[in-house]
């Protein structure tokens, strides 16, 4: 049986979006729900807290990582952005629009994650071959779409750019 | 009114959806981005034994952790979920005694989840074990030992035999058998079940927000299992990610977390995490079919007997008639697309110490189809025919509609036979034999699998409510944009964009001046909401008959107004206009102004504003939409990993409203089969624990699994207004059988007959190496 002290807390500085955040927080409390509780970020979306789906993930330090599998505290210092972070003042940014253009989400609940990870990809692959799309989403589980319209955003999204 | 003669500008156009710019905003609100100042959260402590009598539950622990507000087991919330047909009745927490892993005992309320689940820890039952009854073949006899002790584990039975069936059986020249067998299988929505109860500050109702598929059904479910009144419930459905059949159903959860506010008087939510999801969301498929087919040596199939067994779990979930729904629709389709003039059907259904089943996404569906499509390759088989050529000689042909079924079916006119040409030249399939055998003579595995579908859709009795009609109300706001609502419950379907297609289209207006709600039981009408692949269709009528409706009463008052005939008025453009002369025109927005407030120059039979409420009852009580699917693999008999090399699909769903948008269905719904097929498989030890409890265990498609897809149409209208037939669940009906049938194919030189889904690579190396095969 568990001994577990809730109330300790300690404080956190990271910068999330580009903006400088402090926080207190509780040592065992996930990256992602910090972000949805505290920090009203609730884009970011948790599908299965087992590191798996791949719905909360965010760029930290510009990389995708699963926020469900990070304590808050081990983003000190890191620099997050979360699908608020990508998402222009005005409208879409081109991938966005790209993917509403090939009808490349329907729930919705794992389109920030994919938008975000194939943000990512583009920025250090620009060109990137079908496989390598493909590859790059596969920690990503879309239940609706069957990939292929992802596909095609994330690879016309490249063309245009 | 004129009849409109203008080609609909929207309606079957690819227009993207309205929904998406909040999605990719990440705004959309889902279940659990429902927050309220002061809001308690609940962890449930769920049973870790498949059966066993509860000696003692003790909650002091878990009630003296600080932050923990309540604690609640079967004494504190005493709700039953009863099916009186069964004769069962489920206590929503579990008093006295566990029938599956999973099931809820008690629910510990906190001032958030982390310490709601600490305290879930720290509550300890005691259980005296009973063997678990896992094996449906076991259940189904008399004497096996009962998993509700006033009844027999056989709760449903029934006897289909069509006349002469036993001297067609009898006096035809071939015979064949096997057993095929579909295992636990569950839809996985990526949004996991909750809901959110909490008292309304200003009207003292009781608001219940809940990620479901069915608004006004769920109220109704709630207000009868907790023995409330309709307008002291106000439901909310937000966004919902992903349902699948899963959300149309009602758990006790939500009876609990409403309970539980109510009790508290304060906000409560539950979200389900992913263990509870695939303890707990309704399972679905595991079904047993022996069949026996008797055929004729060109390939015709005479009579098929099925004797099958469907496992319902623990208990009859409430919204779906559990095991005999996958048992009923799977024997109901047995024949498909084919001529199969004799069938002799025996169904049992049992409980288990299993989850509950419920619906997923194609119900009996996958199961009839791997069935009947099968049959065909083990007919093929047998005779040393090519697979093709036996669905060529049975299928349906166009002078056969409307065709009436053996099962009884009458199915409406369909293009079975083009569906499947197409299919075929879309792969390549002369080519592809060619293509085959050399890849044979490298030691390489290919092969091809077809199946072609019959898909009943828009019933007006499904498991969405059972309701046989759909509802929409429109209302032209003071400034003329269009506030419309219906009562489908989507849940990524996009009805927000096609019921505005719809109605621009009528009105003469555009999409974007349209808003569609849904969801929220104060301001949708009653309907049935979405299950059964019936939103396009009946929820798609009601959209078109409320907009005609509107279109009345506007044409009325420009009438009026313009001092012409009503039936000359038609509306085009954003105007109301006397027919082909747009000059004698007023704009819709204006009528709008009129309307509310200009009301002096309305005519005198005429009420201020401008609302309609519709409800579309279909006028064929069920319509078939079909289509071929092939897929094109190569099995790895090292490995035994499949890939799947191409995939084509030929659908016809009637009228298109949006093709895109059926695409996206299509493309999704072949990747659940590429699931089914050959990853997903809830697993039971024998003591009844459940080995897939992480998604790392119960396996989903990734996109390096799912190959490009190419869809083509064909459209065969339905008799429906709109022409629509339903298609949400089509191909992954068609997906599953065609993937196993690939295998079968590509293994052919190993007498290989897949005949259980899925297919795991632990199964191809055992055939492969040269082993007993299921080929009788």
């Amino acid at each position: 049986m568990s001994t577990t002290t809730t109330s300790q807390t300690m404080s956190i500085s990271l910068r999330v979006n580009g903006e400088e955040r402090t926080l207190p927080v509780e040592p065992r409390w996930s990256l992602a729900d910090v972000l949805r509780r505290e920090l009203g970020l609730t884009g970011t979306h948790i599908g299965c807290e087992q590191g798996v789906c791949g719905a909360c993930t965010v760029l930290v330090d510009g990389t995708p990582q699963r926020s469900c599998l990070m304590f808050a505290v081990q983003a000190q210092g890191c620099e997050l952005t979360t699908i608020e972070g990508v998402t222009p003042e005005r409208g879409l940014s081109a991938l966005q629009q790209a993917f509403s253009k090939e009808h490349a989400l329907q729930c919705g609940f794992c389109t920030p994650a994919m938008v975000l990870t194939a943000t990512a990809l583009l920025a250090q692959n620009p060109h990137p071959s079908e496989a390598e799309v493909r590859e790059a989403l596969s920690g990503n589980i879309c239940r609706c779409t069957g990939y292929q319209s992802i596909v095609e955003a994330v690879m016309s999204a490249a063309k245009e750019a | 009114m004129s009849t409109v003669l203008s080609k609909p500008r929207f309606t079957g156009a690819r227009v993207t959806r309205m929904e998406d710019d909040r999605l990719l905003k990440g705004q959309g609100k889902y279940l659990d981005d429902i927050a309220v100042p002061g809001m308690f959260e609940i962890a449930f402590v769920r049973s870790t034994r498949a059966a066993a009598k509860i000696l003692s539950i003790d909650t002091s622990a878990a009630k003296a952790l600080p932050g923990v507000v309540a604690v609640m087991t079967a004494d504190d919330c005493d709700f039953l979920m009863k099916t009186d047909e069964y004769e069962i009745a489920q206590h929503v927490l579990a008093r006295d005694e566990v029938r599956f892993v999973g099931e809820l005992i008690v629910a510990v309320i906190a001032k958030d989840r982390y310490i709601a689940e600490d305290a879930a820890e720290l509550v300890s039952v005691a259980y005296a074990a009973i063997p678990a009854l896992m094996s449906m073949e076991v259940a189904v006899s008399p004497d096996s030992r009962r998993v509700h002790g006033h009844r027999a584990n056989a709760f449903a039975h029934w006897d289909k035999k069509t006349e002469g069936y036993d001297e067609a059986f009898a006096s035809a020249p071939h015979h064949a058998k096997a057993r095929f067998v579909t295992h636990r299988q569950t839809g996985v929505a990526m949004e996991t079940r909750g809901c959110a109860a909490m008292p309304d500050p200003a009207s003292g109702r009781l608001t219940v927000y809940v990620s479901h598929q069915s608004p006004h059904q769920f109220r109704t479910d709630l207000i009868t299992v907790m023995g409330l009144e309709e307008n002291q419930v106000r439901v909310v459905v937000p966004e919902v990610g992903g349902a699948f059949g899963i959300k149309a159903m009602f758990y006790p959860e939500y009876v609990v977390v409403t309970h539980a506010a109510r009790v508290l008087g304060r906000a409560v939510k539950w979200i389900s995490d992913r263990v509870e999801c695939l303890l707990s969301d309704c399972h679905a498929r595991d079904n047993i079919h022996d069949i026996k087919a008797a055929f004729t040596a060109d390939g015709h199939i005479i009579a098929v007997r099925d004797r099958v067994i469907g496992d319902t779990g623990a208990y009859p979930i409430m919204g779906f008639p559990g095991a005999v729904g996958e048992a009923g629709w799977a024997t109901n389709m047995l024949t498909g697309p084919y001529k199969i003039p004799h069938v002799s059907i025996t169904v049992d259904c049992v409980f288990s110490n299993k989850a509950p089943v419920g619906a997923y996404r194609g119900v009996g569906g996958p199961v009839g189809a791997q069935v009947q499509e099968g049959i065909v390759e083990l007919v093929a088989r047998q005779l040393g025919m090519d697979s093709v050529d036996v669905r060529r000689v049975n299928l349906i042909q166009n002078e056969d509609f409307p065709y009436t079924t053996a099962t009884g079916n009458v199915y409406d006119p369909g293009s079975y036979v083009q569906s499947l040409e197409d299919a075929l030249r879309l792969i390549g399939y002369e080519s592809f034999r060619k293509e085959q055998a050399a890849a044979r003579a490298r030691g390489e595995y290919l092969g091809i699998g077809i199946c072609g579908f019959v898909e009943p859709s828009a019933g007006v009795s499904s498991e969405a409510g059972s309701t046989p009609y759909e509802a929409a109300t429109i209302r032209l706001e003071p400034s003329g944009k269009v506030t419309a609502a219906v009562g489908l419950g989507p849940s990524g379907q996009g009805h927000e964009t096609t019921m505005a297609q719809l109605i621009a289209d009528e009105l003469g207006i555009e999409v974007a001046d349209i808003v569609v709600l849904h969801g929220d039981t104060d301001s949708a009408p009653f309907g049935g909401g979405t299950g059964g692949s019936r939103s396009a269709t009946i929820g798609g009528g009601a959209a078109l008959k409320a907009a005609r409706d509107m279109k009345g009463k506007l044409a009325h008052l420009a009438g009026h107004l313009l001092e012409a005939a009503q039936e000359d008025i038609e509306l085009v453009g954003g105007q109301a206009q006397v027919a082909g002369v747009p000059s004698r025109g007023i704009a819709i927005a204006e009528l709008a102004r009129i309307a509310y407030t200009d009301v002096s120059k309305l005519p005198d039979d005429m009420q201020p504003g401008l609302e309609v409420v519709a409800r579309y009852r279909p006028a064929q009580k069920v319509t078939y939409s079909n289509g071929t699917h092939i897929a094109k693999v190569a099995v790895d008999i090292e490995t035994g990993l499949v890939k799947v090399l191409d995939y084509v699909a030929v659908n016809d769903c009637g009228v298109l409203i949006n093709p895109m948008i059926v695409e996206g269905q299509i493309h999704g719904g072949v990747a659940q089969g590429i699931g089914s097929a050959f990853l997903e498989e809830l697993r039971y030890d024998e003591d009844g624990q459940l080995l897939t409890t992480s998604l790392s265990d119960y396996l989903l498609p990734t996109a390096t699994d799912v190959p490009p897809m190419r869809v083509e149409h064909i459209v065969t209208p339905s008799g429906n207004d709109g022409g629509f037939k339903g298609m949400g669940e089509g191909s992954l009906i068609a997906a599953p059988p065609a993937l196993a049938n690939a295998v079968t194919d590509a293994l052919s030189s190993f007498g290989v007959l897949v005949t259980e889904i899925p297919v795991l690579p632990q199964h191809i190396v055992q055939w492969t190496q040269g082993k007993e095969t299921v080929l009788s």
